[in-house]
């Protein structure tokens, strides 16, 4: 599933690109992360559990950041696996200055398996979409 | 409670019989595989893949071992020795994968089996498959046939690279000169996508092993118990005498339960392993992606013709979605298309080239009609285009095309010989039925007035009653035993496996005209293996028309020998056995198959050359198959706002030859028709891109429902079949075959006026609403 | 089914149960959304409270001039119901069209609120309605507007250990006319787009439009400037089409297998327009 959108946040460019690859931000802004742990260069373990309704599960996962481009671009590679499934996404994201703040534009692309792809097609679109909003909610606090 | 008298005069077959086995069905005492219980039973549960293709680079079972009630846990290393799930259906230079019953160091589609829990409850399996730990080298993957074969794309079975199983040509007469005289040419891409067949009764297994005999008892939900107990003794090196398979209750198959499955040989596997009865059942979720699914074709057609209409030829290269591995008839498939092309026209060239492609998803095989489902669709849109194209109205391009009656039995230029027919006649009906000119008249108005009215129409034909035992895999015939008992009353024990259509009570009827016995006074027995005698199952439309002529045929053998008890007991050699009475013409004198019964047990004297008992067994070859035909016209309407489609009216008109129960007959053609509703319209199993199944519940694959279903009008023309004596043709499949055409080309007739000449299935409103909105525009 | 191992209770009473909930327990109203979840091993409560046989929790009665539902009505019950047919009848349309006959009457209209699936029916009507709805927890009671209480896909004003005690809804009097229009996903019987209207005219004029819309997006909603555009109309069908466009508009709209956002959008102005033009036409 392809996902884009834009988000704009009240930082300047250098600022939000930093605050965007800093782990206690990234693990205090991503939907369920218990911890995130650096295992390479931009690298990091992490572990989520992801509730939302009545689905409750927990996912092992890693975080990658790579093709750097400060304070421009980059890619951002979040993936997981749980017993309800994995998901796999990948975002390229661009820095745009834009009056005292830094419009954040991603595009990418969202892979979802298991039992949650075949029997949550229908929210799959609406609950990344939230997910992502709630992620940059949390970067802008 | 049976109460009738053991004979009667009324004659039975043509009657609106209500079907013997549905008190059982409704009030809820039938027993099906999940009914079984047994003393010791363990209960099995699978873990299935989550991805589509990936190595497995370690499996760790200790967790699942350790908890409190797992007896075992079993993967793929495990099971070597147990073999491969089996393949029936040859074709030259064939590729056949080797699937085991689990997964060894690969996985190919979502769901392959992984490995195995046995515990003593199903609760505590379940939770012994969530503590196993496994892990994948996930690979990218193919779902769809096409990008399969294209180069590069991902190869689901290393050692084959370029996804090809087989290719596979036929021809007959001349396309090449056909095509060069044509004055036109019509050429379509059209699919026929993936379908999940969804009985009601997901599939489910018991095997017990009592090893002090050497016996298993295997209960399945199966079409084919027979076939099931050769196959998979001999998978699993055990005696075919001891080895017993009973298919209880089977709540419905659609062609989905003929195959011998991974779980069966499994299930039987672990039984003599663990030295206990074990149980798997289906859940709802596995059926999506572990069971066969049918069609899943991408075909390119081309027709030529005379400017006049007439057909001269055509040419169709097939591609075939296998999935990744292969079950009883999965190769097979395509090949029915093919026989099937020219539909019921007098077409003397065609050619047809098959690519069997492999994917990452679960195999196609059989899925009512199977096969001719997917060619009627194609044949009869391509007759639409090429009406279009020249003109002409749908029903008289049809007309001039058909198949004479003086012709038959007329030799098909795919090698087929079709046994009898008046194919112009259900097309007439139906027409009739409609008022077809008035119909016409109506839509010139609608479309004034800006609505999208449009008529649809379709002259199916099928291959029925399997058939012929060289044109089948494990052989075409059927086998009925009958016994009359020394009450008189009678038992019937057939070969085939009806699982909801209705022969428990058409074979009644049959007994009873055939003996003059009450209905009430027959049992039909069935799918036990160590009851009956080796039969074939049921499918491919064939239990009447060659299960019911071997119980015909065994009739007449009782027949005669009440005949001779008859002549015996009333001392006369002028004897008349009717309305079962055996009458002497001379003296008037009768006596009745009681009587006789009775007679021929207590055995105090007997006729020349004749034993005591009435017992008559018969294994009946059929020479050819059946070719049963009809008409469906459908009126439909879309909606210009939002692209739904609404069917005004639905016409059925079927010729299965002879009609035995005219109720059951009705039931059949409407539970097919809503199935080729269903893929017309809804029914579509979307796999992504990296072979995740996404209508993978109910949620999201469209069931159509009762309450989406149009009123079906119904009726029929009656040319029986000159193949078997009771001239019946078969009618399971007809609905399903002659429906997806007939709303297709409705639909697409309805929004003709936009442009439209072709339209792949499902037509959901977006796809619809698409059109409508960008030609308005 | 065949989920993980879970604690059961079936309270009799509300206090019984609101204590258990403020112990961690999972409440369970009529299943419908929960059991698959846990059939499919998506969900796994550890500790499940039944809310069905709480007798205090199912009513529907009339006070201060308002409809009193509570929480585990089922939506047969609702959609049966001479009280609610007669003086809030957009809920007993709306609750007709919930799923099937199965799921209706075993579904509640407390479990579906506090689900806050973004295509359930019952958010569209109660944001039409500017319904209210009371939460209880073990110490408190408090009443958030249907506006508030819908926050986002699955999620809702309730705090951990609260429950949906009841809806409230208007009994609105004459000049008063209200329709729900849905677009079902055929499958889930889930709305692809649905939308509740709720209109009063005074003379020619309408005085008072609200708009509900479920299933296009991340939560039901208010269609707040389309409900402006028709205020002080009077309803023509030119006023309709127009006012039917501005529903969809600046919503981020789902796309998925059943309907892409492109046309979800345009389902919602074809049917608020039929939504529309019906609740008009009732208003006696």
């Amino acid at each position: 599933m392809k996902i884009s959108g834009l988000y704009f946040l009240p930082l300047p460019p250098e600022q939000a690109y930093q605050r965007l690859q800093d782990p206690e931000v990234l693990a205090g802004a991503m939907p369920g992360c218990e911890s995130l742990e650096k295992i390479g260069e931009d690298e990091y373990r992490m572990k989520m559990k992801m509730a939302l309704a009545s689905l409750s599960g927990n996912f092992d996962g890693k975080v990658r950041i790579t093709e750097q481009n400060p304070p421009q671009s980059f890619k951002l590679m979040v993936e997981g696996s749980g017993k309800v499934g994995f998901m796999k996404g990948e975002g390229n994201l661009k820095f745009t200055p834009k009056d005292a703040g830094t419009d954040v534009s991603y595009e990418g692309d969202v892979q979802v398996g298991g039992t949650i792809a075949a029997v949550g097609q229908r929210l799959i679109d609406g609950t990344a979409k939230m997910m992502i909003k709630r992620f940059f909610d949390k970067i802008a606090a | 409670m049976a109460t009738t008298t053991i004979t009667k005069t009324e004659k039975l077959v043509g009657k609106r019989i209500r079907r013997r086995e549905d008190p059982r069905l409704i009030t809820g005492t039938a027993t099906y595989v999940d009914d079984i219980k047994m003393p010791g039973m363990l209960y099995a549960s699978i873990l299935r893949s989550p991805h589509a293709a990936a190595k497995i680079r370690s499996i760790d079972i200790s967790k699942a071992k350790a908890l409190k009630g797992v007896h075992a846990v079993f993967i793929g290393e495990d099971t070597k020795d147990a073999g491969a799930v089996p393949c029936g259906a040859s074709l030259p230079g064939l590729r056949v994968p080797h699937h085991n019953i689990l997964a060894i160091d690969r996985v190919y589609l979502v769901g392959h089996p992984v490995a195995v829990v046995v515990a003593t409850d199903r609760y505590i399996a379940r939770d012994g498959v969530e503590l196993i730990e496994v892990e994948y080298e996930v690979e990218n993957a193919v779902a769809d046939p096409e990008k399969a074969l294209a180069p590069g794309a991902h190869a689901v079975h290393p050692q084959w690279p370029d996804n090809v199983a087989f290719t596979f040509h036929q021809e007959g007469g001349d396309v090449a000169k056909a095509f060069a005289e044509a004055d036109v040419i019509v050429k379509q891409r059209i699919t026929s996508q993936r379908l999940i067949p969804n009985s009601m009764e997901t599939r489910g297994v018991v095997a017990d092993w009592r090893a002090a005999d050497r016996t298993m008892n295997l209960y399945t939900s199966t079409q084919a118990p027979h076939l099931v107990r050769s196959l998979v003794a001999q998978i699993l090196g055990l005696e075919e005498n001891r080895f017993r398979v009973v298919a209880p209750e089977v709540g419905g198959g659609f062609g989905a339960k003929i195959q011998t499955y991974a779980e069966e040989i499994l299930l039987a596997w672990i039984s003599i392993k663990l030295q206990k009865p074990v149980k798997w059942i289906e859940s709802r979720r596995e059926n999506f992606t572990c069971t066969i699914h049918g069609r899943g074709h991408v075909d390119f057609y081309e027709i030529a013709a005379k400017r006049d209409g007439t057909i001269l030829g055509i040419k169709l290269k097939l591609i075939q979605d296998l999935g990744a591995y292969f079950t009883i008839l999965t190769p097979g498939i395509p090949t029915l298309s093919v026989l099937m092309m020219p539909g019921l026209y007098r077409t003397p060239n065609i050619s047809a080239d098959i690519v069997g492609a492999f994917t990452n998803c679960p195999p196609t095989d059989a899925y009512r009609g199977a096969g001719r489902p997917e060619a009627t669709h194609g044949i009869e849109r391509m007759v639409d285009m090429l009406a279009a194209e020249l003109k002409m109205d749908p029903a008289e391009i049809r007309l001039k095309n058909f198949v004479r009656n003086e012709e038959f039995p007329f030799p098909t230029a795919t090698g087929l010989v079709y046994d009898t027919g008046d194919y112009s006649a259900p097309l007439k009906k139906a027409m009739e039925m409609a008022g077809y000119d008035k119909l016409r008249k109506e839509q010139v108005e609608a479309r004034k007035q800006g609505k999208y009215m449009g008529i649809g129409l379709c002259a199916y034909g099928e291959i029925c009653a399997f058939g012929p035992s060289p044109a089948t895999p494990a052989g075409g015939w059927e086998s009925c035993t009958v016994k009359i008992e020394p009450s008189g009353q009678v038992t019937v024990l057939t070969g085939i496996s009806p699982h909801g259509q209705g022969e428990e009570t058409t074979f009644a009827q049959i007994v009873g005209d055939e003996l003059g016995v009450g209905i009430d006074d027959v049992l039909v027995l069935h799918g036990d293996t160590q009851l009956v005698p080796y039969g074939i199952g049921t499918f491919g439309s064939r239990s009447t028309a060659v299960g019911g002529t071997a119980l015909y045929y065994a009739l007449q053998d009782l027949k005669a020998t009440i005949k001779k008890f008859g002549e015996m007991l009333l001392e006369s050699d002028d004897v008349t056995f009717a309305g079962g009475q055996c009458t002497c013409n001379k003296s008037g004198k009768s006596i009745g198959v009681k009587g006789i019964a009775a007679a021929a047990y207590r055995a105090m004297k007997l006729p020349a050359n004749t034993g005591p008992g009435l017992v008559a067994t018969h294994f009946w070859e059929p020479p050819n198959f059946t070719f049963p035909f009809g008409a469906h016209l459908v009126v439909t309407e879309v909606n210009g706002e939002t692209g739904d489609v609404v069917i005004k009216r639905y016409i059925a008109v079927d010729d299965c030859g002879n009609i035995l129960n005219p109720l059951i007959v009705d039931g059949q053609v409407h539970g097919g028709v809503a199935q080729g509703i269903g893929q017309a319209l809804w029914e579509q199993a979307v796999y992504d891109d990296n072979g995740q199944l996404v209508t993978g519940e109910f949620m999201d694959y469209t069931m159509p429902r009762a309450h989406m279903m149009p009123w079906i009008e119904s009726a029929h023309t009656i040319t029986p079949t000159p193949v078997n004596p009771l001239g019946v043709k078969g009618v399971g499949e007809a609905g399903t075959i002659g429906a997806s055409p007939a709303v297709v080309n409705s639909v697409v007739d309805a929004l003709s006026t936009l442009g439209v000449r072709h339209l792949d299935m499902p037509l959901t409103p977006e796809k619809l609403w698409k059109l409508i909105a960008g030609r308005n525009a | 089914m065949i989920p993980q191992q879970f604690e059961y209770s079936a309270p009799k009473t509300l206090d019984e149960a609101l204590g258990l909930l403020a112990e961690g327990a999972k409440p369970l109203a009529g299943g419908m959304s929960l059991i698959p979840m846990m059939k499919l091993r998506l969900a796994a409560p550890e500790h499940l409270v039944d809310l069905g046989r709480i007798k205090e929790l199912s009513y529907i009665r009339e006070q201060g001039g308002e409809l009193h539902i509570g929480a585990t009505t089922t939506h047969h019950e609702v959609e049966s119901s001479a009280l609610v047919r007669g003086k809030c009848p957009l809920l007993a349309e709306t609750a007709s069209h919930i799923g099937d006959v199965q799921v209706r009457n075993m579904g509640t209209i407390g479990g579906s609120v506090a689900h806050a699936d973004p295509a359930a029916d019952y958010p569209a009507a109660l944001q039409a309605l500017e319904a209210k709805i009371v939460l209880k927890g073990a110490k408190s009671e408090r009443t958030v507007s249907a506006g508030d209480f819908f926050v986002d896909t699955f999620t809702t004003a309730l705090e951990p250990g609260e429950i949906v005690r009841e809806v409230i809804v208007p009994i609105d009097g004459d000049g008063t006319g209200t329709n729900y229009q849905k677009v079902i996903q055929p499958a889930s019987g889930f709305a692809i787009v649905g939308i509740a209207v709720r209109v009063r005219k005074s003379g020619d004029k309408v005085t008072m439009a609200r708009i509900g819309v479920t299933g296009l997006s991340n939560r039901a909603f208010r269609a707040t400037e389309a409900e402006k555009a028709l205020e002080g109309r009077s309803g023509s069908p030119a006023e309709i089409q127009a006012v039917a466009a501005l529903v969809g508009q600046g919503i981020d709209a789902n796309s998925d297998l059943h309907a892409s956002a492109d046309y979800r959008l345009h389902l919602a102005s074809v049917y608020a327009a039929r939504a529309l033009a019906t609740a008009l036409g009732r208003i006696a």
